[in-house]
């Protein structure tokens, strides 16, 4: 089933899609609207979406991950493949002891294998425990 | 966590964006979602296969050095006396694996580290030092070799991207920064048994990221070139063998000029530290007392707060170049701060950043001018002058100013009159200014007594956006067991420039500003309030976090964990414009527990503030890095 474009900015869109190649995208949504097109399936009258104040909404660059020195991977230790936190396994204290035990985050968690092979030994539930963990420095 | 793997995926996986599962791409349909990637458990099957591949590499140190003639001969002798035992040298005095390799003096301490904590050595403070010292001016990397992972050691979130091979990238990412494998260059033996040592210390780098996981592509790629059958690891090491070997141009050139750098003297700083603004200010930079030590005494002022630091500390520059110091606000260690800098060549500009070292997220961006007989301008308050009203006192910052210097002295540009020099000293002159009515908007040099800034001031006709940086923020919960993550947070203004449009090159940016600062909700889940439980930010800009652990109050005792929108508002107060609004995006997210940091002795705590700590100091005490040289004589 064909989408229909509700106002003239989906409607641009709509036109450029189907003539992709014609017309260089940044010159097509900068330049003056052709009326023609804009009325093709559009309600004449809508209106384009405008900024609040007048002026361009600025539009936030999309979170890029990792941040440089940063550990943040996609998906990672903090955060989930949509770059938040929704995803994550919560609460980190429930994980630890596997992400321990695993060596699985080992720029984050304490290996056991080498690094730190007792570093849940005052802590037999995380959950509970948490307090008695550690920092460490390898 | 969520996994980052997954068995399920053809690798290579090429690393994506956050949201390039929403443009349909085939590549991103195939991606399982978070309920759907599992990590691999860990076997004792898998972990013995792992170890038997790898790990003699690991051990491997004690093996005659490597076959080729690329190493360096090791004339120290504390490193042949005490690392000997292991990496035994040949005939030509080079040692096995040490004398393949170059690295920051980071890399060589946090390879020092390594075989403290898990070789069983012992080394005394000052022969750790000793051997960084040596091994960093020996086995170094030029300084155009350095600057494009200086990011790693200046410790700066910043969005950086290496674009040589993604899929590299993606191999090496998935455990740490790239800043630390493009500060190293090896032989290609060397980028081998390092593969190796990771894979005997960590088995699961198989699973994780080293070897592929799906059937051996068959097929070939969309350029019609036979499929890359390479495993990532095999991959990484063609890679990394190619563009960061042992022996380089710029490593030979810089060993033939270098030598111990001469800085004594006056120099004239300017910094800015997002949260505070712009400081100007002059470091007095004496003999240390030993070859390429120095000490230090610096004083700034931060004009937009009126905050006068004075700081006493010391520094040594390895390679020839690389500054790394550290300093107090007073003898008691207060406000301490690592120094990692530049010296550029030519010896008269030393740039880099300041930073606390326990909270790495505060710091300052700084440059020093040598002050060499003529006067040096280092900035002007304000900055940002706008027209209408009518006259206004404006200061000049520097060092090396005449105590007489006149009102022709100073030329600020067309448009701008200066009426009388209100005050003057050898760093700053204040005088008052009247700015025409139909001046240009745009840049304007300034010009004192011959010495010379450009863009030293910018005349503008309102502020037209604000934005805010950075861009994307990370903190991180913490303060009853683990450290807090802080994120400061700026707000920086922009006229739109003559042709009144936002975002287009002649945008003059006018610099920070102060705004009101909120939190709003970012909607990742619905009905999950986080920003009732992540923090708060305060109306410097600074995000302070809420506490660890797991929190009752919240669905099935999640972490003060979320998103949240960090918004900026500035109130307009002319032409009738509205409240100008711009925002940034920030992750709180969850602690680290354990830290590979050189310098960083971190206890828990609250307040990356010294005036808001029980102790004075943070909570988070640095310790000596690579040659911090300890405290301040």
């Amino acid at each position: 089933m064909a989408l229909k474009p509700i106002n003239r900015k989906a409607d641009r869109m709509v036109t450029y899609l189907a003539n992709q190649g014609d017309v260089p995208p940044a010159e097509q949504m900068a330049g003056p609207v052709d009326p023609a097109a804009a009325n093709a399936g559009a309600d004449e009258n809508a209106e384009d979406v405008v900024a609040l104040g007048g002026r361009l909404p600025e539009i936030p660059e999309i979170p890029h991950i990792p941040l440089g020195c940063s550990l943040v991977f996609a998906p990672g230790w903090e955060v989930d493949e949509a770059g938040g936190t929704a995803g994550l396994c919560q609460p980190v204290e429930r994980d630890l002891f596997d992400c321990h035990l695993a060596c699985f985050w080992p720029a984050h968690v304490p290996d056991q294998l080498n690094h730190s092979p007792d570093w849940t030994g005052k802590c037999a539930a995380a959950q509970n425990d948490w307090r008695k963990l550690e920092m460490i420095f390898p | 966590m969520s996994g980052r793997i997954s068995l399920f995926v053809s690798l290579p996986r090429r690393r994506y964006h956050p949201y390039a599962a929403y443009t349909g791409k085939q590549e991103f349909l195939q991606l399982p979602g978070p309920r759907m990637v599992h990590r691999p458990r860990l076997t004792r099957a898998r972990l013995l296969a792992g170890l038997l591949v790898a790990g003699a590499s690991v051990f491997a140190a004690g093996v005659s050095a490597q076959s080729d003639e690329e190493g360096f001969a090791i004339e120290h002798e504390t490193i042949r006396a005490r690392c000997a035992a292991c990496h035994l040298p040949d005939s030509e005095g080079r040692m096995s694996r040490i004398s393949f390799e170059r690295k920051t003096p980071e890399g060589w301490q946090g390879s020092l580290q390594r075989m403290i904590s898990l070789n069983g050595v012992t080394l005394a403070p000052e022969e750790a030092r000793e051997i960084v010292k040596y091994l960093s001016d020996h086995q170094g990397l030029a300084p155009e070799e350095l600057r494009p992972g200086l990011f790693e050691v200046e410790k700066r979130m910043i969005d950086h991207r290496y674009e040589a091979d993604t899929d590299v990238e993606f191999t090496c990412i998935q455990c740490h920064s790239m800043g630390r494998v493009i500060t190293q260059r090896r032989t290609r033996e060397e980028w081998e048994l390092l593969m190796s040592t990771h894979r005997g210390y960590y088995p699961l780098a198989d699973f994780q990221a080293f070897l592929r996981m799906g059937p051996t592509p068959d097929q070939p790629g969309p350029d019609g070139e036979p499929p890359d059958t390479r495993q990532p690891m095999e991959r990484a090491v063609d890679h990394l063998s190619e563009v960061f070997p042992l022996h380089t141009p710029e490593w030979a050139a810089w060993s033939a000029t270098m030598r111990p750098p001469r800085l004594e003297g006056t120099w004239v700083l300017s910094g800015h530290q997002p949260g505070r603004g712009a400081a100007y200010g002059t470091v007095t930079m004496g003999d240390g007392g030993e070859q390429d030590a120095f000490v230090t005494r610096a004083s700034y002022t931060h004009p937009a707060t009126g905050e006068t630091v004075t700081r006493r500390g010391r520094g040594l520059v390895y390679t020839g170049y690389q500054w790394r110091g550290r300093s107090f606000e007073s003898d008691e260690a207060d406000g301490a701060m690592r120094e990692v800098m530049v010296v550029e060549r030519g010896m008269n500009e030393i740039a880099g950043r300041w930073f606390r070292g326990d909270y790495d997220e505060i710091g300052m961006d700084v440059r020093l001018t040598r002050l060499a007989g003529s006067p040096v301008v280092a900035g002007v308050h304000p900055h940002a002058l706008q027209l209408g009203g009518g006259e206004r006192e404006v200061r000049i910052f520097g060092a090396g100013f005449a105590d007489d210097v006149g009102p022709g002295d100073v030329d600020l540009g067309p448009g701008l009159t200066v009426n009388r020099v209100v005050s003057a000293s050898s760093e700053e002159i204040a005088l008052n200014v009247t700015l025409a009515p139909d001046a240009v908007p745009g840049g304007r040099d300034v010009f004192v007594g011959g010495a010379s800034l450009a863009q030293g001031v910018v005349v503008h006709d309102g502020i037209d956006r604000i934005q805010v940086l950075p861009r994307t923020g990370m903190a991180r919960v913490g303060g009853i067991v683990f450290p807090k993550g802080y994120q400061q947070f700026e707000a920086v203004a922009f006229d739109d420039g003559p042709d009144g449009r936002p975002s287009s090159d002649d945008d003059l940016e006018l610099g920070p500003i102060e705004v009101e600062w909120s939190l709003e909700e970012y909607a990742a889940t619905f009905d999950d309030n986080d920003i009732e439980y992540v923090g708060s930010i305060d109306q410097t800009g600074l995000f302070v976090p809420a506490v660890d652990g797991p929190n009752p109050d919240r669905d099935r005792n999640r972490n003060n964990v979320g998103d949240v929108w960090v918004v900026a508002t500035l109130a307009q107060d002319d032409n009738g414009d509205r409240p100008l609004r711009a925002r940034a995006h920030l992750v709180v997210t969850v602690p680290l527990y354990l830290l590979f940091d050189a310098g960083a002795n971190v206890s828990t705590g609250a307040s990356p503030d010294p005036a808001a700590s029980p102790n004075g100091r943070g909570n988070r005490t640095p310790g000596p890095g690579p040659g911090m040289g300890g405290n301040p004589k």
